[in-house]
């Protein structure tokens, strides 16, 4: 079905769905061109490629919802679902604040965004194939590798379409690009894996294969002769990916849902100091060519900047359409989550940062999950190399981390000036007062 | 972003619903009281793809040169309903339709998928999965032969997809309600209940054709309480291959909200652990997670194929304490893991994988199983028809011993007791993590203080080694499973266990 197609039948089942008694409607349509190749070992082991659809709606009758979603875009199984959609709602309860959102116009010109590259799908199959063959192949040359997983190079161009009864209708179309590989390094017993993979909007700024390999290569070997050390509290320096992590954790405690329901730590908090003057965190869905950028959210919202945290001090959370309406708040375009969210920059150097350190953790990696919104604890598996006057020494394996999040952003002590746009969420290297290093 | 090539295990996947999977369009049959059944004729009847296009849609998957083609048909309806705040807020039913083109050549899969039936589509689909192989055709197709599994491992006398949403909205309300009134410090809960029915065809160059419909079914609470500003939160889900019956011949819906609150409850007066090595003991039930994390996703098939696995050149040697015997069986009536056929239409059986502390077996597929010279045993699973199938557990269990559970907890002088967890993860290489909602300090012999906020860390072949004691009052939990970017239905049971030595870590 062309684009057209799409965004009409949206603008359909809208329309069918008022006449049978819904007092709003949304329908959203998402089309995916997906292809992949996974390589081990020299040859394609899995070569994949198909277009998907998918349909969601939502129905209101009075303040009642109900929602729907199907693969089968036959106009016979979206109607029944419509009406059967709307019998559900029925039987709903009325919650005065549900309901899609005010109609917002969109000022932004879509091309501004730069979300698209027509290269990613203009690119031949057998390119994406000697891409992920070369990563593979200047890893396996690197003699500390003992295995390769496979590596993998996707490519995706999706398209949305939304249309509601509050008038709205609109469409966009975004691509991305990925490369990478996991890879098995040690001995047997003690093995390690680990890989690298980057992920574009453009094909051009991809990272080359022998940059993703020798990312890969570092970061598997590094963590060869990883021993336990003794349980202790002690300063981490977070590397950038971690940083990345901790702030996927915030993401949920900041949402919406989260707050309203007083499942997070951060609930009731908005000007409150939740953090030290060290602390920037920053929504910002309208970054071009960055992997979290749309034009809209899941509701058609305008994407939008929000400024989360601002020197400590709690501004906003990540709202949408629903939670917006019961903290009293207007929706920041984040229906879908956070949309390219970061941790802002400091002014140190990675560098100087374990420098300051006398002996502590440098995170490398996490594993497990042990993360709960309500009380912002954090306790989980980790891996990383000890800090020892200033110098990072020997790797440490099969210890544990724990502290809370909303001690972790009081303390936090130096940040990093190696900010990368490389990820949705995204931080720099960040080093916090102090945690438990869990061993023996 | 790094690529992690891990497996991990969720236990309170609960409240994101109905963003991916399917619901009941089967009104129309249902309405007529028919009772699904698996008929070989599903796809011809409701979507016109009749068998002799299957057959001819197989061979264009060869034109290539591949060795083997499949198709796997799936139409799946899943419905939601959920209470939060008080009110049903939300309910859902879901739509999946599509067939996966798959086609084999050595140890190379050449994938397609279409949501389309249009023998156009499905043409234009095998011959992408074909573009695996490049040269002529070289294999026939086999006239289809049907194959009954003979298993009936599901409750389909009240299907959940056939029950009208007003009793379900009874279903959610009364668990919903036991767990809020279950004690005054109970400030939030969230009740949902979600069923599927699948309907799967399954054929193949070999002249296989199989279906199967399968019912799952699940009832999750979560209750968060609240004192002195301290927050905590409670999960429990119930169900299975089940219907209506379950919750008036298994488990009340009562019973499952006061067990979510019962555990926030216990939360409040819990304690930071003490981080160190130290001796574990893991409750049974929802300790399965680790027979699941740390013995079941190092004996998958395919990376001991591909020599990833710390397993792969174990097999017949001592892996375990004697004392440690460990199977998965698909094939146990009514539970969340079980099913009559596998996604790639093999009849499933129980498989061995430590017998007596001996690696016995893999978790195999079809395609492992043929590269690695051995049996499929009924291990192949997928999440849709977008994904390959791969070797993925089923219903893992340790098998019981001969301690009883008070000598356990008496033999140990200071350690740790897991009761229920977060979630688990475990890399290729046998290191794995697992978040501990629940456990309790074990002081002189005695169980003691709740503890919240534990990990465990270790490897399987020392956890494996140091299995001291087991007790044998087997329980099992509900899961979801994730590997390679696919979820699946499991359980894993095990009886009380002890650690000899483990890694524990805390805030203290």
């Amino acid at each position: 079905m062309s684009d057209r197609n799409l965004l009409q039948l949206a603008e359909e089942l809208v329309e069918f769905g008022r006449k049978n008694g819904a007092s709003q409607v949304e329908v959203s349509i998402q089309q995916g061109t997906n292809f992949s190749v996974d390589v081990r070992e020299g040859e394609i082991e899995k070569l994949m490629e198909a277009v998907s659809k998918n349909l969601d709606l939502r129905v209101f009758v009075d303040s009642k919802m109900a929602r729907a979603s199907s693969s089968d875009l036959s106009k016979d199984t979206l109607s029944k679902l419509i009406l059967n959609a709307i019998q559900r709602a029925k039987l709903s309860s009325s919650d005065p604040f549900a309901g899609l959102p005010e109609k917002e116009t969109i000022t932004i010109d879509v091309a501004s965004l730069k979300i698209y590259d027509p290269a990613v799908l203009d690119m031949a199959p057998e390119k994406k194939i000697a891409a992920a063959k070369e990563v593979e192949a200047i890893c396996l040359k690197d003699k500390h590798i003992a295995k390769s997983y496979g590596s993998t190079f996707n490519t995706h161009i999706g398209e949305r379409f939304l249309a509601n009864s509050n008038g709205f209708s609109g469409a966009y179309r975004r691509t991305n690009c990925s490369n990478g590989i996991s890879l098995q390094a040690g001995k047997d017993p003690n093995l390690f894996d680990e890989g690298w993979s980057d992920t574009s909007v453009h094909l051009e700024k991809l990272e080359s294969p022998e940059t993703i390999a020798k990312k890969a290569i570092y970061r598997v070997t590094r963590l060869i002769g990883g021993k336990k050390i003794e349980s202790q509290n002690v300063p981490v320096v977070f590397e950038p990916p971690m940083t990345a992590g901790l702030l996927n954790f915030f993401a949920t405690c900041v949402s919406g849902n989260s707050i309203y329901l007083k499942q997070s730590f951060l609930a009731g908090k908005i000007g409150e100091k939740v953090g030290n003057d060290l602390v920037n965190i920053i929504d910002d869905g309208l970054m071009p060519g960055a992997l979290g950028t749309e034009l809209f959210d899941g509701e058609g919202v305008p994407l939008r900047k929000t400024v989360l945290i601002e020197k400590g001090t709690l501004k906003n959370y990540l709202l949408d359409t629903y939670s917006a309406k019961k903290l009293k708040m207007k929706t920041t375009g984040n229906s879908g989550g956070p949309n390219n969210l970061y941790f802002a920059a400091g002014s140190s150097t990675q560098e100087q940062i374990i420098k300051s350190v006398d002996k502590g953790l440098f995170l490398i990696g996490t594993i497990g999950f042990g993360e709960v919104p309500t009380t912002g604890d954090i306790s989980r598996g980790a891996f990383g190399i000890w800090i020892e006057k200033g110098e990072l020494t020997y790797p440490v394996a099969e210890i544990t981390i724990s502290g809370n999040l909303a001690q972790l952003l009081q303390g936090i002590q130096m940040v990093g000036n190696d900010l990368q746009f490389k990820d949705s969420i995204t931080g720099p290297t960040v080093k916090v007062a102090e945690m438990t290093v869990g061993g023996k | 972003m790094v690529d992690s090539r891990r497996r991990d295990f969720l236990r309170k996947s609960i409240i994101g619903l109905a963003t991916t999977l399917t619901s009941g369009l089967w009104f129309d049959m249902l309405a007529k009281g028919i009772v699904p059944l698996p008929s070989l004729t599903f796809f011809e009847e409701r979507f016109g793809v009749s068998r002799e296009d299957m057959k001819k849609i197989l061979e264009i998957a060869l034109s290539k040169g591949g060795e083997f083609s499949e198709l796997f048909f799936e139409y799946r309806t899943l419905n939601s309903v959920s209470m939060e705040e008080d009110i049903i807020k939300d309910s859902s039913e879901n739509i999946t339709l599509g067939v996966g083109i798959r086609v084999l050549k050595g140890a190379q899969t050449g994938y397609g998928y279409t949501d389309d039936f249009s023998f156009e589509k499905m043409k234009q689909t095998a011959l992408t999965a074909a573009a695996i192989a490049s040269g002529n055709s070289q294999f026939t197709i086999a006239n289809l032969s049907e194959k009954f599994s003979g298993l009936h491992v599901y409750d389909l006398n009240l299907p959940m997809s056939d029950v009208k949403l007003d009793t379900k909205v009874d279903l959610v309300k009364k668990a919903y309600a036991a767990a809020q009134t279950y004690d005054r410090r109970i400030i939030k809960v969230q009740s949902s209940l979600i069923d599927e029915l699948q309907y799967i065809t399954i054929v193949n160059s070999e002249g296989l054709i199989i279906a199967d419909v399968r019912p799952q079914m699940r009832l999750v609470v979560s209750a968060t309480a609240e004192e002195n500003g301290i927050y905590n939160t409670g999960f429990k889900s119930a169900g299975g291959r089940v219907g209506l019956n379950f919750f008036s011949t298994t488990e009340t819906p009562e019973v499952t909200g006061k067990k979510a609150s019962e555990e926030a409850i216990h939360l409040l007066s819990a304690v930071d652990p003490v981080a160190g090595e130290q001796p574990v003991v893991l409750g049974s039930r929802q300790s399965g997670v680790m027979i699941h994390e740390a013995v079941g996703h190092p004996l998958e098939a395919d990376a001991n194929r591909k020599k990833t696995s710390i397993m792969w050149d174990k097999l017949g040697t001592q892996v375990a304490n004697p004392i440690v015997t460990i199977y998965d069986d698909p094939t146990i009536p009514f539970y969340r893991g079980s099913y009559n056929v596998d996604d790639e239409g093999t009849i499933p059986k129980k498989k061995m994988l430590i017998e007596n502390g001996k690696l016995v077996g893999y978790l195999q597929d079809r395609l492992s199983a043929k590269l690695m010279n051995m049996e499929p045993d009924g291990h192949g699973r997928r999440q849709t028809y977008r994904n390959i199938p791969i070797p993925r557990m089923a219903n893992t269990v340790l098998a019981p011993g001969k301690d009883l559970v008070d000598d356990i907890i008496r033999s140990v002088k200071k350690g740790f007791y897991a009761e229920t967890y977060q979630g688990g993860q475990v890399s290729d290489t046998g290191k794995f993590t697992f978040s501990v909602n629940m456990g309790y300090l074990i002081e002189d012999g005695k169980i003691t203080r709740p503890v919240k906020n534990a990990t465990l860390i270790g490897t399987n072949v020392q956890i494996l080694n140091e299995v001291e004691m087991i007790a044998n009052d087997t329980a099992f939990f509900l899961g979801t499973c994730g590997k390679d970017g696919q979820s699946a239905a499991v359980t894993a049971g095990t009886p009380t266990l002890k650690i000899r030595q483990m890694t524990v870590g805390g805030r203290k």
